[in-house]
């Protein structure tokens, strides 16, 4: 008992800290849920019951889920190939693009964002452009729509998919890559049976923090995406400082979490299936 | 000697420093404010701290909270207030009266009470700032309009910047869009109708915070909104012009209120007092801010659809005790209707 103590001890405060003002303000939100009445004071599942016997909230939901995974698509189609250019550049060339990777988290996120407003705006830069090459002959609508959405968020999170991927791309040993070609298999037999189950785990930490990050956008959803696109955290947002309708506000979070918690859960799983598979056999 | 210099030295530092230590005991106190966080609170600071320090030697002490959370702060505090008074619009005026959260007002107790126009102050809380509303254009790109009804025809259909009931300007400008084809206060269903008619065309539908980059941006052309953005954005060098339908613009204004069971009503005044007096409010009607000021003491920016403040009673207001308990459904309704 002391042992354990003396071994835990160190992580003593923050887990105090944790408890305080984590698990007991989540334990508070579930809670609130519990009332039927914006008050707080009759307890009901009203709220529950408005929330899941509704189309249109679960239409939100997979809106949600699935505006995640395009953003997670669209950071892994083009961050593991800067990945792997980052792998075969020199230490030089290695610390220029871990730079440029890690440059857009020195901005402020509604920074980054609204300058999006200026890039996919009607008369924003790619109209500009597009326009000015005779690509089409009226501007492009790219703000408020989830095109637009996706492209801002995947330049937005880009950096949380590459950290996690770069460390472990660091990591791996080179000649591997060597024996698989001097084994005959191509470059693209290569890079899906050596280097993407041996960067599984860091892509798949890469993915879920891509996933937690888009989904719960509040600012880029509302700004890039609009009023006629509707996701969970402008829901939340409606109710709880709008409508002052904290259990409904309160559902909807409690819904956003476990959602987006589950989808996490199946990248970890699916990251750790494909590491356990290389290690498994490696051992 | 040197002994005796250094005592005297510690004795004249004490006696300088008790001085300092027994000044707040001869100074009024402080007061603590809710306000709204960003432009408000950054306003206040600038120009209501200086002077309240100033005049009465009070302290201003500042929440920055949203107005839903002042009135659910209160609420949570059970007897003891978290804060001295309120800064609120319309709406959550309305609940907060209805949950017995302000004091009553005694309007004799303010100096400037003869500068603050009729409709201004009543027994709950006295205005601070006013906001003129109605339709905001690009006058190099349109033709000016003239009503609401203009906001759904060609050509400011196709450049127009819509926002829902998710602000109070919002709000009363779809009032004001409904009422031209047959709706009221209490019935905006015309406005569903008709959007949903021309929804296609429509050039945005942004959220209250993205629309003056939206304008800027050159996304929407027209869209409808307070003399303040107006003003700012021209402040820019943005193209933008201010309309009055010819219904009328709207006004509405944000009061300040002093909590119930405060322990601090003497300087709560003084803090009103302060924010209505005629130096603050012509500083917070200058840039970068705009406010529209509520003290007949001054003068009014060009940019205001009215010369004296006395002309906004003949401006189109709204009851908000009839529209709080209808607001939740409209923005519901709104969510569903322009969904993609």
């Amino acid at each position: 008992m002391k042992q354990a103590f003396i071994r835990m001890g160190p992580a003593l405060p923050l887990g105090l800290a944790y408890l305080a003002f984590f698990v007991a303000p989540l334990l508070m939100l579930v809670a609130v849920s519990f009332f039927a009445d914006d008050k707080l004071t009759v307890l009901g599942l009203d709220n529950w019951r408005k929330f899941l016997f509704d189309s249109f909230h679960w239409k939100v939901v997979a809106d949600t889920l699935l505006l995640g995974l395009k953003a997670v698509c669209a950071t892994v189609l083009l961050g593991l190939p800067l990945a792997l250019v980052w792998r075969g550049a020199s230490p030089f060339w290695q610390r220029v693009l871990l730079f440029v990777a890690v440059m857009p988290l020195l901005t402020s996120v509604v920074v980054r964002t609204f300058a999006w407003i200026v890039i996919l705006g009607r008369e924003g830069v790619v109209n500009q452009l597009v326009l000015g090459l005779g690509l089409a002959a009226e501007p492009l609508r790219l703000l408020q729509t989830e095109l637009g959405l996706v492209i801002s968020l995947t330049q937005i999170e880009m950096p949380l998919l590459l950290l996690p991927l770069l460390s472990v791309m660091a990591r791996f040993d080179p000649n591997l890559l060597d024996a698989s070609a001097s084994l005959g298999a191509s470059p693209w037999r290569t890079l899906f049976k050596v280097v993407l189950p041996l960067v599984a785990p860091g892509l798949a930490a890469g993915a879920l923090l891509v996933f937690a990050s888009a989904t719960t956008a509040f600012i880029s959803q509302s700004v890039i995406g609009g009023g006629r696109l509707v996701y969970l955290p402008s829901l939340v947002w409606q109710q709880a400082m709008i409508n002052a309708n904290w259990p409904f506000a309160a559902v909807v979070a409690i819904v956003l979490l476990v959602s987006v918690s589950a989808v996490i859960a199946v990248i970890a799983l699916a990251g750790r299936i494909a590491g356990g598979r290389v290690h498994g056999a490696a051992a | 000697m040197t002994l005796m210099s250094r005592r005297a030295a510690l004795l004249g530092a004490a006696a300088l420093g008790s001085a300092g230590l027994t000044r707040p005991a001869f100074a009024a106190g402080s007061v603590t404010a809710a306000i709204y966080p960003g432009a408000w609170e950054e306003a206040f600071r600038e120009h209501v701290a200086p002077v309240l320090k100033r005049q009465f030697q009070i302290d201003l002490e500042m929440q920055g909270l949203f107005a839903v959370d002042q009135v659910a702060k209160f609420a949570a505090s059970r007897g003891a207030p978290p804060f001295d008074c309120f800064v609120l619009d319309p709406g959550p005026r309305i609940t907060a009266i209805d949950r017995g959260q302000f004091e009553r007002i005694d309007i004799n107790k303010l100096a400037n009470k003869a500068q603050i126009p009729a409709g201004m102050a009543d027994e709950w809380g006295v205005a601070t700032g006013a906001q003129v509303v109605g339709i905001a254009y690009n006058p190099k790109k349109l033709p000016r309009p003239t009503g609401w009804d203009d906001l759904l025809k060609d050509p400011w259909v196709s450049k127009l910047g819509l926002t829902g009931f998710g602000t109070t300007f919002g709000t009363v400008s779809l009032i004001e869009l409904a009422k031209v084809f047959g709706g009221s206060e209490t019935n905006v269903e015309p406005v569903f109708t008709e959007l949903k008619k021309v929804l296609g065309k429509v050039a945005a539908v942004g959220t209250p915070a993205a629309m003056p980059g939206l304008f800027q941006q050159g996304q929407c052309d027209i869209m409808y909104t307070n003399t303040q953005t107006v003003t700012t954005l021209k402040d820019r060098g943005v193209d933008i012009e201010f309309v009055a339908p010819k219904t009328g613009a709207v006004s509405f204004i944000t009061t300040l209120h002093i909590a119930k069971g405060s322990t601090n009503i003497d300087n709560a005044y003084k803090y009103i007092d302060a924010a209505i007096s005629a130096p603050v409010q012509k500083a917070l009607s200058e840039a970068p801010y705009f406010f529209v000021p509520v003290n007949r003491g001054v003068a009014l920016g060009a940019g205001l659809p009215m010369r004296s403040l006395d002309e906004m009673s003949r401006f189109v207001t709204h009851d908000w005790a009839k529209i709080n308990p209808l607001r939740a459904g409209w923005i519901d309704r709104f969510n569903r209707e322009m969904a993609k």
